[in-house]
């Protein structure tokens, strides 16, 4: 575990990032919100991990501002789930947040000379 | 699985969500719980702990509100309504509108139902309202009709022309004074000679009055100046489309009344018939012609002066006056009541009357105060029988609107859920309710309009009703139509809209049984209905079986004459003006050979028309006791039974009595021998005696001497008692009547009666004959046989039972099928305990039990309700029963075996359903 000023960095560093993360997740398919906490979980190595208070709140958020849509899905025998998908808004932003990130991510490496991984 | 849904309510209870949001976030929590927790008991943990991990996901390490509230929809709940976006009061109106047209199209058959139970109780009310319209609520078709009024006497008697004449010139109240008077003539229009009534009135009436004429012209004052020299008529408008077929062309063609050509100049306006409510009359002549014209009712032979304008004592006319600005009707009567006494005094000797001068002054919108007050209790018996259908009819529509809000759960809660507000959704029901109260109120006007053609077509016979019927579907007929309509479309559809909104949303989403709460409930909506229809009925049958008992007894009354047998004719003398030798020598002859006739037992003639509704009074004076001051004599008015100093009079010519089959009780009938220069005679009847010679034998009474000219005589002896019979009405007590021959006072127009050995119908064109030849200008008589009139006075009493009955037997069926739809419900509903209880062992007779047990149950309260409302009800339509008390028993009980026998019989058909259920079908039912 980080240090104290170590989890404030996390935090503001999650924060900043945490639309990035779950718009990427949707591009390739619907998911419901389990699925998508359950991916960031395991392909940052547990590294980010989404609360249920910090997950759904921010997916209703970029429901609210168009970027995901959601829709209940019911399969027979299973109780029904809710799967959100991208809109054609949300690629767009997507496509912006990542070029910022990338821009973002090489000024710092400029700045503080670490190298890119 | 565990449940999540607590914990996840209690993270939500402090936002503002819609239950609707709240339910759909609480479904995908549970959903992410559910995958966490299954996460765990695969990594190896016990339930509890998995559970437990659940649970610390979802409260720590932040509350789930905190992140959720800022978010718009913890602020302010979206309302999605389903169509298009809510586009203001009127859009939303329209929207529900289409909304619901689609719904009733897609349920033809319940919209034809509901349309078609809706119209037969709307439309029976808007045909009862018209006719109710235009008997009592019509005002006169004149100018500011509320200013105008009749002025007679008080007590109702009229004036001379002469006195009118006076009170015309020096009265100061109106803003002008008419008169007229009722007349009958001898119409001649190319070939048969035909009785017709109508008024004579004076130059101004039409102008007072302020109508205007259809065709040509009215009578205006310049027609009125030289008595003799203005030979013109005005037609009435009904009768000149029947008579003349309503061509143009009859202005300024002639036309004969009482031998004397006539000129017609104009056409009244179409639904003006005088101001007499109800009256109905054929032409208007004008006062100056009077010679000509005669009262109907006036003793006329060729012997007197035809001219009555000169006559101060010969009172015929009624006066009518428009009321200046500012004057009311009280100060008018005391004004004109002053000013008449006024005039007595100064008026010569023989002219004066012999009682004091009272006037009395009445707008002419009230008409007979009596007459309307009997009308006025029948419109209120029909309009509350009507009312009480169309109540039925919406109970009807309401359970049928109930069974289809069952139906509709589903999309209701459906719609609830997505956020349709329960206002709107209830304004939507309504909506759709008034849609359907539309249709029925189009079809029931439909549907009045038939009724009221038929009414029309199938019109009464003469002297049937008192009054001229003329119900039309004017605006007010056709606003009260579109009143209850909406009233009917808010009263059947309100109480099932707001129970189809409420409830519970998630069971019926789910698709659960319906929880049967509905039996728990205190208030059972159906059951109410169904009490209520039952109770209505039983009034409406009660009232039914009453005016049928009434019937029966008018029918069974004896009229003290041989009805089957008997022909009457009137024979009006008066318009030929015979001299009093001529008129004799007619009669005379008109009875010998009519007693000729083959097929003829008997004949004789008499004054008064039997059961014609009045008669004529005159005052009574028996020698050696106290009787009135003056004299007096009037026609046609109402006669009092138990009054001392008048009697009820005819005057009969030799051979009446056998002619109508009365029976002598002592003496002697009138015969030949009585006539002028004989000593004077009389007969009295039964009645008479008993009420002034109270415990005399008959014989004692003969002997005895009266008079009906005043105290001064001439006495009369009585030679004869006959048996009562019937005077002016079938429902009257026996009547003192006082019976003088003709020969000693000579009448001008009489009724002959002839009495058949067979079917006296068959008389008819040999009577004719006879007539025609011995005077071929007087007009056709009018041939009736006696049985033909009393079922014309019983005509109202038989009409009245048919609508009674029709209504009643309506209100029947509407009532069976409440009780059948409750039941085969109710067994819709407890289809599974039905189920259970059969597969425990109950037999099909157990379960019919239980079933019919239900629905008779609420026939049972219905009895007791609508037994009670009866009770209290029949006192108040005794007024119009004769003989039947308005509580009978024998109605009052056979009514409820009715009904329930019917009642019963809705419930076996519901019922049988359940007996035929399969337990597992039932069981497996939801």
């Amino acid at each position: 575990m980080t240090d104290i000023g170590g989890r404030a960095l996390d935090r503001e560093l999650k924060k900043g990032s945490a639309e990035l993360l779950i718009l990427s997740l949707l591009e390739a398919r619907p998911r419901h919100g389990y699925e998508v906490s359950k991916l960031i979980d395991s392909r940052s190595g547990g590294r980010l991990r989404f609360h249920i208070a910090s997950l759904y709140p921010l997916l209703y958020r970029l429901e609210e501002r168009g970027w995901v849509e959601g829709r209940w899905v019911e399969k027979p025998g299973e109780r029904r789930r809710r799967f959100y998908r991208l809109t054609r808004d949300g690629r767009r932003v997507l496509a912006a947040q990542r070029d910022n990130w990338r821009e973002f991510v090489a000024a710092v490496a400029r700045v503080t000379g670490a190298k890119h991984a | 699985m565990p449940d999540w849904k607590a914990e996840i309510r209690a993270q939500l209870a402090t936002l503002r969500l819609t239950p609707e949001r709240e339910l759909e976030l609480v479904e995908e929590l549970e959903a992410h719980l559910d995958d966490l927790y299954r996460e765990s008991l695969a990594g190896g943990a016990t339930p509890e702990r998995a559970r437990q991990a659940a649970l610390a996901a979802l409260a720590a390490p932040l509350p789930l509100a905190g992140g959720l509230r800022p978010l718009r929809q913890a602020q302010s709940p979206a309302r999605v309504v389903p169509g298009a976006p809510s586009r203001g009061a009127l859009g939303d109106l329209w929207q529900d509108v289409r909304y619901g047209l689609r719904g009733l199209r897609a349920r033809p058959g319940f919209t034809a139902a509901a349309v078609l139970t809706l119209a037969l109780g709307i439309g029976a009310n808007t045909a009862i309202f018209s006719v109710v319209n235009a008997v009592l609520l019509q005002r006169l078709p004149v100018r500011d009709s509320e200013r105008v009024a009749h002025v007679v006497l008080e007590g109702g008697g009229v004036l001379s022309y002469p006195e009118y004449a006076d009170l015309r010139d020096q009265q100061a109240v109106f803003d002008g004074f008419a008169a007229w008077g009722g007349i009958v003539a001898s119409l001649t229009e190319g070939g048969e000679a035909q009785l017709v009534q109508g008024l004579i009135v004076t130059g101004n009436y039409f102008e007072l009055l302020g109508v205007r004429p259809a065709l040509g012209r009215l009578l205006a004052s310049s027609d009125d100046v030289t008595p003799g020299a203005h030979p013109v008529v005005v037609l009435d408008h009904a009768f000149w489309k029947s008579r003349f077929g309503a061509r143009p062309d009859v202005i300024g063609s002639d036309l004969r009344l009482n031998g004397q050509r006539f000129t017609i100049v104009g056409v009244a306006p179409k639904h003006f018939s005088g101001t007499v409510i109800g009256g109905r009359g054929s032409l208007y002549v004008p006062m100056m012609m009077q010679a000509v014209m005669r009262p109907p009712r006036a003793g006329y032979s060729g012997e007197m002066d035809p001219d009555l304008l000169k006559r101060r004592n010969s009172r015929w006319l009624t006066g009518l006056g428009r009321l200046k600005a500012g004057q009311t009707l009280e100060r008018a009567k005391a004004e004109m009541t002053a000013l008449a006494s006024r005039i007595e005094e100064t008026a010569p000797e023989d002219g004066r009357r012999t009682l004091p001068v009272r006037m009395a002054v009445v707008a002419v919108d009230v008409g007979d105060a009596d007459q309307r007050a009997q009308l006025r209790s029948v419109a209120t018996l029909l309009l509350a029988v009507v009312g009480a259908v169309l109540l039925l009819a919406c109970a009807n529509v309401a359970n049928l609107l109930l069974s289809r809000a069952a139906a509709r759960r589903r999309e209701i809660a459906v719609r609830l859920a997505l956020g349709a507000s329960r206002p709107r959704l209830i304004r939507q029901l309504l909506t759709e309710s008034v849609l359907l109260a539309c249709a029925g109120g189009l079809s029931g006007l439909l549907l009045a309009a038939l009724l009221l053609s038929a009414f029309a077509a199938a019109s009464p016979p003469p002297g049937a009703l008192p009054i001229a019927i003329d119900a039309r579907l004017d605006p007010r007929v056709l606003l009260f139509t579109l009143a209850i309509a909406l009233g009917a479309g808010l009263v059947f559809g309100l109480a099932p809209a707001l129970t189809a909104t409420r409830g519970t949303l998630v069971p019926v989403l789910k698709d659960e049984s319906f929880v049967p709460d509905e039996q728990s409930r205190r208030f059972n909506l159906r059951g109410a209905l169904v009490v209520a229809q039952v109770a209505l009925s039983i009034l409406l049958l009660v009232a039914a079986g009453l005016f049928l008992r009434n019937l029966r007894e008018i029918q069974s009354v004896d009229p003290g004459f041989d009805t089957e047998r008997l022909l009457q004719a009137q024979l009006p003398v008066n318009l030929l003006r015979y001299t009093t030798q001529q008129g004799r020598e007619f009669y005379r002859r008109v009875v010998e050979e009519t007693r000729a006739l083959p097929g003829v037992e008997a004949a004789g003639v008499a004054r008064v028309t039997l059961l014609g509704g009045g008669g004529r009074t005159s005052s009574l004076h028996i020698e050696g006791r106290q009787g009135p001051t003056g004299r007096f004599q009037s026609e046609g008015g109402r006669i009092a039974a138990r009054a001392t100093d008048q009697v009820a009079s005819n005057v009969v010519g030799p051979g009446f009595f056998r002619a109508l089959g009365t029976a002598l009780r002592a003496g002697r009938e009138l015969d030949e021998r009585d006539v002028e220069g004989a000593p004077l005679a009389a007969v009295v009847s039964d009645a008479f005696c008993d009420l002034h010679f109270k415990g005399l034998p008959r014989e004692r009474v003969l002997g005895q001497r009266l008079s009906l000219s005043g105290p001064e005589g001439p006495w009369r002896e009585i030679v004869g008692v006959v048996s009562d019979s019937k005077y002016a009405t079938l429902t009257e007590e026996p009547l003192p009547v006082v019976f003088l021959p003709l020969g000693q006072r000579h009448e001008t127009g009489v009724v002959l009666y002839v009495r058949a050995t067979g079917n006296p119908a068959m008389l008819v064109p040999a009577v004719r004959e006879v007539v025609r030849r011995l005077e071929p200008n007087l007009p056709l008589p009018e041939l009736r046989t006696l049985s033909e009139t009393v079922s014309a006075s019983t005509w109202a009493a038989r009409t009245g039972v048919a609508l009674l009955g029709s209504f009643a037997l309506l209100a029947l069926a509407l009532a069976a099928i409440g009780v059948y739809g409750v039941t085969s419900f109710q067994v819709a509903q407890r289809t599974r305990e039905i189920g259970v209880r059969m597969a425990l062992g109950a037999r099909g007779a157990d379960v019919l039990r239980m079933v019919i047990g239900g629905g008779m149950r609420l026939v049972g309260f219905g009895v007791a309700v609508g037994l009670l409302l009866a009770l209290l009800a029949g006192r108040s339509i005794e007024s119009l029963l004769y003989g039947v008390s308005g509580r009978d028993p024998l109605t009052l009980g056979a009514v409820p075996l009715l009904l329930g026998a019917v009642a019963l019989a809705a419930c076996l058909v519901a019922a049988r359903r359940a007996t035929k259920l399969d337990p597992l079908v039932a069981l497996r039912s939801r």
